[in-house]
């Protein structure tokens, strides 16, 4: 069968031509502001790379606490390649979180989230945290000290927040404390619960963008509008950048290739100066502003509902943020973005730094 | 005194090796592996640039024939065949 003959035969059996023209007339906006459009594509495509260079780590990695450990070392010293496909998932983790920061950032300073796209936000903020909760769970897998203690003060923290507090600590260890059962636990979270939930959820929020199409900014929204089409303007310019995200995911795995540390022993005492990832920096930099009791009650719990409301109102901003959803400039919500960003920033720099 | 001496080197390497066996190695330590690594990282980013040429080459074609406007169909065209 040759190549006409096998097109004819899908041809007959499926509508490619509607296809075809349904991507030919789909229109995206273009102005001075469209660079941010491109955050959600490379999202998408370190998703991707996540999937499989995911995988391919799977066929060899044992989610057993005696053997996880070791299972990593002889990926990383004994497999053709190992080391570098450790190290791409590994990047391209990174890199996808801080993606993720910027698009939401620059979803809520744009005020994309406005009437109707509220859905859009709340799917993306999920996915935020989904993809948070995916380098916890996967940090876990490599069963090191450090990666043992930061769950441990990870999980810990979560059982802070008062009546679902304890529920979702023994949930996330499987258990009182971080053990065997927490890799077991986690694994499972990491290479089933969670992928699925997110293709879920990535399917959902880009058939919303279909839906809704490219938002404009409330700025240009009145004036005339300029459009190219997705395919393939919109395309070939996407396919460049994922290029050049590409190059980059690959020279720094090439160049920093990730540290093992030792065996986790659940027996031996903390590890000094110890550091969660840099997306929890600001959480742990919080936490240490508050005094071990404020009048009476327990401060990290004070710190840990402070957090949650803090969170919880940044995920609520489109029900919040009248103005924009009248088609109005709204300053105050400008403002708050900024705030939310220099302070994830600062706490997160100082983090580092202390 | 030999055996003092040798007693001392044996324990000093053998220290070495522990201390060796604290970090884990997760970059091929070979030197020739190294040199194969970075001369494909330098491949693969010619390939990319080159790609990335490519692309360009072939967007600015497409945004010129859109500009002329002959890339749309038009309607009631005869058919050849």
């Amino acid at each position: 069968m040759n190549c006409q003959r096998l097109k004819n035969w899908f041809e007959e059996r499926y509508d490619f031509e509607e296809l075809k023209r349904l991507t030919k007339h789909k229109l995206v906006p273009t102005h001075q502001y469209e660079i941010w459009y491109y955050t959600g594509g490379i999202t998408l495509f370190l998703f991707g790379l996540q999937f499989i260079t995911g995988m391919v780590l799977a066929f060899y990695y044992i989610p057993y606490f005696e053997h996880a450990h070791k299972s990593i070392i002889e990926i990383v010293t004994k497999l053709n390649m190992g080391w570098f496909f450790r190290s791409l998932h590994h990047w391209g983790a990174q890199l996808a979180i801080v993606v993720l920061f910027i698009h939401v950032w620059s979803t809520l300073l744009l005020k994309s989230y406005r009437k109707p796209r509220e859905f859009l936000w709340f799917s993306g903020f999920i996915l935020l945290g989904i993809s948070i909760f995916f380098g916890l769970s996967g940090y876990l897998l490599l069963w090191d000290e450090r990666a043992f203690a930061a769950v441990r003060v990870a999980t810990g923290g979560a059982g802070n927040l008062p009546i679902i507090g304890n529920f979702i600590k023994a949930f996330l260890r499987g258990g009182i404390d971080v053990t065997g059962d927490t890799l077991t636990r986690f694994y499972a979270f990491h290479v089933s619960i969670l992928p699925l939930i997110t293709l879920f959820l990535i399917g959902v929020h880009i058939l919303l963008v279909q839906y809704h199409g490219m938002s404009v900014p409330l700025s240009l929204e009145k004036k005339p509008q300029k459009q190219i089409p997705f395919f393939p303007n919109l395309f070939y310019k996407d396919l460049i950048i994922w290029l050049i995200v590409l190059g980059i995911v690959v020279t720094l795995s090439t160049l920093l290739p990730p540290e093992i540390g030792q065996k986790a022993d659940p027996l031996a005492p903390t590890p000094e100066n110890i550091k969660p990832e840099w997306y929890f920096l600001f959480l742990f930099q919080t936490l240490k502003l508050f005094p071990g009791e404020i009048m009476g009650l327990n401060g990290e719990m004070i710190a840990i509902i402070l957090i949650s409301c803090g969170i919880l109102f940044f995920f609520l901003i489109p029900l919040f943020d009248r103005k924009s959803s009248r088609g109005e400039k709204s300053f105050l919500f400008t403002w708050i973005g900024i705030i939310y960003f220099v302070y994830f920033v600062v706490m997160t720099v100082i983090g580092f730094l202390s | 005194m030999k055996r003092i001496i040798f007693t001392l080197s044996l324990i000093f390497t053998n220290t070495l090796t522990l201390w060796a066996q604290d970090k884990i190695e997760v970059f091929p330590t070979v030197p020739y592996d190294r040199f194969i690594i970075f001369h494909t990282l330098a491949i693969f980013w010619i390939a990319i640039i080159g790609l990335i040429i490519i692309i360009r080459m072939k967007l600015k074609e497409i945004e010129r024939i859109q500009k002329m406007g002959i890339d749309k169909e038009e309607k009631d065209i005869p058919l050849l065949d």
